[in-house]
C-alpha cells in the first residue's frame, strides 16, 4: 500500500487530522496488544461513574430511536413500550419512582411499557423534559406516529367495520 | 455532525453511509490514500459526503469485533484536497471517528470501546486531537472520553 509520498509532504499533526493509516502486527505483538487493551478498558469500566453509565446508556437508546425513525421499515419489537422500558431500565430505578418521577401512577406507566395504551403528546413532553432534553419529544412522537401508521395500514377489521358507514364512494380510482 | 469550510467558517451538515459498489470506483488511491477497492473485503467501509452532495470527502474502513464490544478503525482518509494547512473542510477525521463511536455505542452501550493501531509518531497528535487513550500498541475510546468524542462532533 502507498504511503510513502503521503507521509513526507505533511507534517504528522496534519496527517493525524486526516489518515488512519493501515498498521500490520506480527502475532505476538496482536496478541500482546489485546491484553494491553482488555487491561485499560478493564480500568476504564472499574471507574466509571453511575451517571457516565446512564449518559451512554441513554446514548445508546437515543441513537437507536434516530436510526429506527430515521429508517422507513417497520420493526415489531421496537415500539414505544420497548423503547420506554429500555429508558426506565437506564436511569437503574424501580418503575414505581419514575412513575412518581413525571407524575403518573405507576399502573399507566406499565400501561404504556405493555402496550395496553399509547401515550398522549403530554407524556412525550414530560420523557423530553425528564431527559434533560437529551431524547427529544419529538423522536417518541415519531416512534408512536410510526407504529400508528403500520397499525392503520394493516388494520383490516377497522376497515371492514368502517365500511357500513361510507353510503356513497367515488366511481373512479387513481 | 458538521464540518468546517477553513475559508468562510460556514459548517456544512455531513452525511456518512455504508459506501456502495460504485463507490469503489471513485475511490481512488490518488484521491483517498490507499485502495480501497481491496480493503472492501476485510472492512466494512462507510462514506462521508456533504448532505445534498454526492463527492466523498472522506472514507473509513471499520472491522466490528463484537465477542470483544469493540469496533477497530483499520484505516481512515480524509480527500487529498483536505490534508494539510491547505485543507477545504476541517473535521472531516473527526466526524468518521465520530461515527465509528457512535456505531459502537449502539451496539455495545456502556462497554463500547473504539480503537485503532497508530503509527507511533501520530499516536501524540491522535491522543490531543481525539481523545484517544494509550493502551501500549494501540489507542482506544471508552467511557468518559469516548462520550466527549461523541459530543463534540454531534
Amino acid at each position: 500500500m502507498r504511503t510513502r509520498k503521503t507521509n513526507t509532504k505533511y507534517t504528522p499533526e496534519d496527517l493525524a487530522e486526516s489518515i488512519v493509516f493501515p498498521v500490520s502486527l506480527t502475532k505476538i505483538q496482536k496478541k500482546t496488544a489485546g491484553k494491553q487493551l482488555a487491561d485499560a478498558r478493564r480500568r476504564t469500566q472499574k471507574v466509571m461513574t453511575e451517571d457516565e453509565r446512564m449518559s451512554l446508556s441513554i446514548f445508546q437508546l437515543k441513537f437507536q430511536l434516530e436510526d429506527y425513525i430515521q429508517n422507513k421499515n417497520f420493526d415489531a419489537d421496537k415500539t414505544f413500550g420497548s423503547f420506554l422500558r429500555q429508558y426506565v431500565e437506564s436511569l437503574n430505578i424501580k418503575r414505581k419512582r419514575f412513575a412518581d418521577e413525571i407524575s403518573i401512577d405507576e399502573t399507566l406507566l406499565s400501561q404504556f411499557i405493555n402496550e395496553h395504551r399509547m401515550p398522549p403528546d403530554y407524556i412525550v413532553i414530560r420523557l423530553e423534559i425528564h431527559s434533560n432534553n437529551s431524547i427529544p419529544a419529538n423522536y417518541w412522537f415519531r416512534l408512536v406516529e410510526k407504529q400508528r401508521e403500520h397499525e392503520l395500514n394493516n388494520n383490516k377489521e377497522i376497515r371492514k367495520r368502517e365500511k357500513r358507514f361510507v353510503h356513497r364512494k367515488l366511481a373512479i380510482a387513481v | 455532525m458538521e464540518i468546517v469550510d477553513v475559508r468562510t467558517g460556514i459548517r456544512k451538515k455531513v452525511i456518512i453511509t455504508r459506501a456502495e459498489i460504485g463507490d469503489f470506483k471513485t475511490l481512488t488511491k490518488k484521491r483517498y490514500s490507499f485502495s480501497w477497492k481491496t480493503i472492501r473485503e476485510l472492512t466494512a467501509v462507510y462514506k462521508l459526503c456533504i448532505e445534498g452532495n454526492d463527492d466523498i470527502f472522506g472514507v473509513i474502513g471499520l472491522i466490528n469485533w463484537s465477542e470483544e464490544k469493540r469496533i477497530e478503525i483499520k484505516l481512515l482518509a480524509s480527500s487529498a484536497e483536505n490534508i494539510g494547512k491547505e485543507k477545504h473542510y476541517s473535521g472531516i477525521a473527526g466526524c468518521l471517528i465520530a461515527f465509528a463511536c457512535r456505531e459502537a455505542v449502539i451496539q455495545f452501550g456502556i462497554e463500547a470501546c473504539v480503537s485503532l493501531v497508530p503509527k507511533t509518531e501520530l499516536i501524540e497528535h491522535y491522543m490531543n486531537n481525539y481523545y484517544m487513550q494509550n493502551a501500549g500498541r494501540q489507542l482506544y475510546l471508552d467511557g468518559p472520553n469516548l462520550m466527549k468524542l461523541l459530543k463534540n462532533y454531534l
